[in-house]
């Protein structure tokens, strides 16, 4: 995954657990500055390294840290240098859900070598969506999970997130939303 | 070929478009405009909505053909778009998007649905925000890159510093093994056995002594000691190392006239800072040019301010080198920058180059700096003091003086000072065994009051000592007694540019017949 992702996993670490947390997983996996750069593209194993050390030292398992990781980017995103296009992508849960994948259209110019996933909305009604998520890569289910609760949290809607099927390279998305607001 | 599309489809892909009838009313429109232009309804006349940037707009909508530029604004609200008029038999459809700037990203009411899948402008335009935003975050990742290597260069500079403590109290040790063998062997080595276990301590203080010599390279310690060199002496001898820096296609001409006048420094480093000072003058001259090095002796402030010490007051003569080149010259901005640290004008360039010919300048007790005119070159300024051959002589009491400095049985004097008991008591026993009059010093105090007392032929001193060091020991003594011959020990290689000429070294843990060679030399 590119860099940006693990400076994220960083911040979410200082904020949960201190700078003194991040430095120890840093000395344990023998990494710095180096693997933090944002338009990098780092190998996955990599990724997978830090989110189960950060999940050590959060106490929680890796599927749980994913899923937390997820939600946390989506406010990463949003309140860093990607805020505009985070607004630009979307003003409501529907709309930023629809237009992800052109926001990865632009993200994959920008960083070439970056695998992207695809979204696309199966199903779209007042409160209710259903989402596929598409991709090579597997074991990122929670994370994606914990992105669509992000994107929930950014628009002010609470609901609940299902997984209605898993095929080899999909994963169908049950969304059902009430905006708080 | 004719293509059929629906309103949806034709707004999926242009979601602002509008058709305009042949009584010039709007009869179609896409989701971007109902989203933004409300008061925009189906059977409004387009001339109530909309104005097209230049023309009159039912002139333009009755008169125009097959396909034309067009720009429009709406009425009542600031919002333009810019497409294609596409005229035919039923009207025309206006294929327009919304304009867009970069910093509608963060402040429109807009979004990406307003805009068509195929819209090569909405994604050039999210690519630059994109690699604006990427931008943003690599300069955050430069300064972190910088502060890593700050505290890397830190933690190294303290390893180093203990690591070289260490070696040095080690080879103090060594040293105190290495004499008190010798004595063993002096005394008792006629014995086979002892002789044989006097082996193998002195073998296993020699290895001791390259680990620790391993440590003190390891840990940066100054290999290359600072000596007196003539610096006419060692460009001569370097010209072609010098020619190959500055390449075929720029010439250097050189004008030596330091009349191999001598300044206390690093054999390397001083090459090392003409090199980047040649390198410099290359890197202005792309398309090739001249060079003029040349040094000479200059008398006067050495530094090149007008901002003088305590000490630089005394000097009065320097070695003064000038690199000049003819290439493109710096402006005042760049001038005045040239000498910091990571800082380049050269895309690939460390920063480091002019850096530490300022650093060496410095630790030289001389200075650098550039004078430059854009257009007309720039001309480098390395000024180094010149060594002062002979120290001042100070008048001894008439006693000393007079007393000549072998003892009344003719025996050379020395004057031994080491603050390790066990290797001054091993070093007063081998020579005074060897017939030499020793008078010995546990710290550099009690050698100044014993110089003030009695002549000597030799001073031996350790150069680490609490109080008094053995150099400044040296110092006083050649100025009480300049006949004395200097002879420094110590674990480290003195980095001082205080040593004068003819002082002699020896690097611990030493061997006896090495220091008696250097005294009966």
């Amino acid at each position: 995954m590119y860099g940006m992702i693990h400076r994220a996993m960083r911040q979410m670490v200082h904020e949960e657990l201190g700078e003194e947390a991040w430095l120890a997983l840093e000395q344990k996996l023998e990494i710095g500055p180096t693997e933090l750069l944002t338009g990098m593209v780092y190998d996955d194993a990599l990724t997978l390294e830090i989110v189960s050390e950060a999940a050590a030292r959060l106490n929680l398992s890796v599927d749980q840290t994913l899923e937390a990781f997820g939600q946390y980017w989506v406010r990463f995103a949003g309140q860093g240098s990607l805020s505009s296009i985070m607004k630009f992508t979307g003003q409501n849960l529907a709309s930023f859900i629809a237009n992800l994948d052109r926001l990865h259209l632009a993200v994959g110019s920008a960083m070439p070598g970056a695998r992207l996933p695809a979204f696309a909305t199966l199903e779209s009604a007042p409160g209710h969506l259903v989402v596929e998520y598409r991709s090579d890569r597997v074991g990122l289910e929670p994370f994606v999970k914990g992105l669509l609760q992000g994107l929930m949290d950014r628009f002010h809607a609470c609901g609940e997130i299902h997984v209605v099927h898993r095929g080899e390279k999909s994963i169908l998305f049950d969304i059902r939303y009430q905006d708080k607001d | 070929m004719l293509l059929s599309f629906s309103e949806k489809q034709i707004g999926a892909l242009l979601p602002a478009f509008l058709h305009i009838d042949k009584q010039l009313n709007i009869s179609a429109m896409g989701p971007g405009i109902l989203r933004h232009l409300p008061h925009v309804r189906i059977g409004m006349p387009c001339a109530e909505a909309f104005n097209i940037v230049n023309y009159d707009t039912a002139q333009f909508l009755q008169e125009g053909v097959n396909v034309q530029p067009v720009s429009l604004i709406a009425r009542d609200i600031d919002v333009h778009l810019s497409g294609a008029a596409i005229f035919h038999e039923a009207g025309c459809l206006l294929a327009v998007r919304f304009a867009i700037t970069e910093e509608m990203f963060a402040d429109s009411s807009m979004d990406l649905s307003d805009f068509g899948h195929a819209d090569p402008v909405i994604l050039s335009t999210m690519l630059i925000v994109l690699q604006r935003a990427m931008l943003e975050e690599s300069q955050a990742n430069a300064i972190e890159l910088a502060h890593a290597r700050q505290r890397s260069t830190d933690l190294l500079e303290r390893t180093s510093r203990v690591a070289g403590y260490m070696a040095h109290d080690f080879n103090n040790l060594l040293s105190v093994i290495r004499l008190n063998t010798d004595r063993l062997s002096r005394q008792f080595g006629k014995d086979e056995k002892i002789g044989k276990l006097v082996e193998i301590i002195q073998e296993m203080a020699a290895r001791g002594s390259e680990i620790t010599q391993s440590l003190m390279t390891l840990s940066l310690q100054r290999t290359d000691m600072r000596q007196p060199l003539s610096v006419d002496q060692v460009i001569h001898d370097n010209m072609g190392i010098l020619d190959s820096v500055v390449g075929p296609n720029i010439s250097l001409k050189l004008t030596l006239n330091a009349n191999d006048r001598k300044c206390v420094v690093s054999y390397s480093d001083f090459l090392n800072a003409l090199i980047n000072l040649l390198i410099n003058a290359r890197e202005a001259m792309p398309m090739g040019g001249q060079i003029a090095l040349s040094s000479s002796v200059g008398v006067g402030l050495i530094k090149g301010d007008g901002d003088t010490d305590a000490d630089m007051a005394q000097s009065d003569s320097y070695i003064a080198i000038q690199i000049a080149d003819t290439g493109v010259g710096m402006s005042d901005a760049l001038l005045s920058r040239a000498f910091e640290p990571q800082f380049s004008s050269k895309p690939n360039g460390t920063g480091l180059g002019l850096a530490s010919v300022r650093n060496f300048a410095v630790e030289t007790g001389g200075d650098v700096w550039l004078e430059s005119a854009e257009g007309k070159g720039t001309t480098a300024y390395l000024h180094l003091p010149i060594l002062k051959t002979v120290a001042p002589l100070v008048a001894v009491s008439s006693a000393v003086a007079h007393a000549g400095a072998s003892d009344a049985l003719g025996k050379k004097r020395i004057l031994l000072v080491e603050d390790e008991p066990y290797a001054l008591e091993a070093l007063v026993e081998m020579l005074e065994a060897e017939g030499y009059a020793v008078t010995p010093c546990a710290s550099g105090e009690e050698a100044l009051i014993a110089l003030g007392q009695d002549a000597y032929d030799v001073l031996l001193t350790d150069v680490v000592m609490p109080g008094q060091n053995g150099t400044e020991v040296a110092r006083d003594a050649c100025i009480a007694q300049p006949s004395i011959k200097v002879i420094l020990m110590s674990g480290y290689v003195p980095d001082s540019a205080a040593l004068q000429p003819g002082w002699l070294f020896l690097h611990k843990p030493m061997e006896s017949a090495k220091l008696l060679q250097l005294i009966s030399a």
